[in-house]
């Protein structure tokens, strides 16, 4: 038998519970396939939520899933020209054709899908958005002009999670977009996921007693991202996400972190998601978005 | 005696690339490990940290370079540090680690007055300020200056030296350095 995972037609962070819901129970018995065709647009989330799908099989050493590539050419076109195809072909059978990927990359591509594996690709992310980060940041979003240097912490802060706490490797995109449903305006968005062992387990043997039977995904994230704890005993752990915080706080932007079965975010008034979602569709690892919107005339 | 240590330098020396970002706390660490090595075999009384050719600094590397400098610091040989040429996104990663501490360091701002980044109490703020523009200071002259009585002028220098961030000479307390 093999199991069919639709991809939403509009995959972003609000769709990616349905997604989630596709896999049933981890780790996978059955073969899987990965049905891209009805795809219409996706985030950086929901292109890299794909790639930790396809890790996490592999590394559980499923059977290697079938991938069907969206019938739209356009969408064909974007998804290879942000590097999604050339990562998605080593975990995944494809199905379908692909079209080669642009030497250059969409100019609202701020970094393209990229691996995370070591620290080492932590400096090359952080070297190579600030070429490009200034002018989309400052001169589309109109934040203020240093900026750029924020958003380089929070992504280089968002990227060493992985390497530090994942116990494997990652993914990190970058994209500007316009959220036309939720804000009417552009964001840039930071995405970054990985295929590790998750919140819970990551900070279970230091935090898990302080909870008692509270202690699960959810607890686990509000640790981390409220409390600012970390699995090290190291007292000056922990501040990359509160820094984070911080500009997102300054910016008006928006963090949310899914990890396990639950999703916890720090919202914006010009958004509606749930400050915690429990109970969701599990997925492997943790997932985060950082969304910064354009700044609003008047606070320019 | 001063000892001025050019942080970019440190960080091309120390990657593997020349990088101009100084992020993640491998990096962090092994610049820490070249300052302390660096200042063991020193006679100065100061340290300069001069962060002018670094691009970015993260939460990571402040807390691996500076956090943890001032810890070992405080530990070991005690030595006053003051950081130069910082911009204010860079600031903001060393306000917050500093804080988190309870430590605080003096930062020679371009362009700008001496201030300190960390965690004072507001006093000591404004007490720092005046010995700076004053040139030294004992307990009265900060209380005439600022028009506080002595008791709060002398906590608020108490609190500086404590943090290292004055040079105390008997009754008298310095500025680190002049801007």
């Amino acid at each position: 038998m093999t199991r069919v995972i639709e991809v939403p037609a509009h995959f972003d962070d609000r769709s990616f519970d349905q997604f989630a819901a596709g896999f049933g129970a981890w780790p996978q018995e059955e073969k899987l396939l990965v049905d891209a065709r009805a795809a219409q647009w996706a985030s950086p989330y929901g292109l890299i939520g794909m790639l930790t799908a396809g890790q996490a099989i592999a590394e559980a050493k499923g059977e290697r899933p079938l991938f069907t590539v969206p019938t739209s050419d356009e969408v064909k076109r974007y998804w290879a020209r942000v590097g999604f195809f050339r990562h998605a072909a080593d975990l995944f059978e494809l199905h379908g054709r692909v079209p080669k990927a642009a030497a250059t990359g969409p100019s609202d591509v701020l970094l393209d899908v990229t691996p995370v594996r070591a620290m080492e690709d932590v400096h090359q992310v952080v070297e190579k958005i600030s070429e490009t980060a200034s002018r989309i940041l400052h001169g589309e979003l109109g934040l203020e002009r240093n900026a750029t240097m924020r958003f380089s912490m929070a992504l280089s802060e968002s990227c060493q999670n992985i390497v530090e706490h994942a116990g494997t490797s990652g993914w990190v995109a970058v994209q500007v977009y316009t959220f036309r449903r939720r804000l009417g305006r552009r964001v840039a968005v930071i995405a970054v996921s990985d295929a590790g062992i998750g919140f819970r387990r990551s900070l279970e043997s230091t935090h898990a007693k302080r909870f008692g039977e509270r202690w699960g995904d959810g607890a686990a994230l509000e640790a981390a991202l409220i409390q600012g704890v970390s699995r090290f005993r190291d007292p000056g752990r922990g501040q990359g996400l509160a820094g984070i915080k911080g500009f997102l706080d300054r910016w008006k932007g928006k963090i949310s972190i899914r990890s396990g079965s639950a999703r916890l975010s720090i919202v914006p008034a010009w958004d509606d998601d749930l400050p915690l979602a429990d109970h969701l569709p599990f997925f492997p690892g943790a997932q985060v978005q950082i969304t910064i919107p354009a700044q609003e005339a008047e606070s320019r | 005696m001063i000892e001025t240590i050019q942080i970019g330098h440190l960080l091309r020396e120390t990657a593997a690339f020349p990088y101009r970002n100084l992020v993640t706390r491998p990096t962090g660490a092994a610049v820490r490990n070249r300052i302390e090595d660096t200042l063991s075999r020193s006679d100065c009384l100061t340290a300069l940290l001069d962060f002018s050719d670094v691009e970015l600094l993260d939460f990571s590397c402040a807390e691996e370079i500076v956090a943890k400098l001032l810890l070992a610091q405080a530990s070991h040989r005690p030595r006053f540090v003051v950081l130069r040429g910082l911009r204010e996104d860079q600031h903001d990663a060393i306000e917050q680690v500093l804080t988190h501490h309870h430590l605080a360091v003096a930062a020679l701002i371009t362009d700008g007055e001496p201030m300190v980044l960390g965690w004072v109490s507001p006093d000591a703020r404004v007490a720092f300020a005046c010995v700076c523009r004053l040139g030294r200071a004992c307990t009265g002259d900060l209380a005439d200056a600022l028009g506080w009585p002595e008791p709060r002028a002398s906590e608020a220098l108490e609190a500086l030296t404590l943090h290292r961030l004055v040079r105390p000479e008997g009754n008298l307390r310095y500025p680190l350095l002049v801007a």
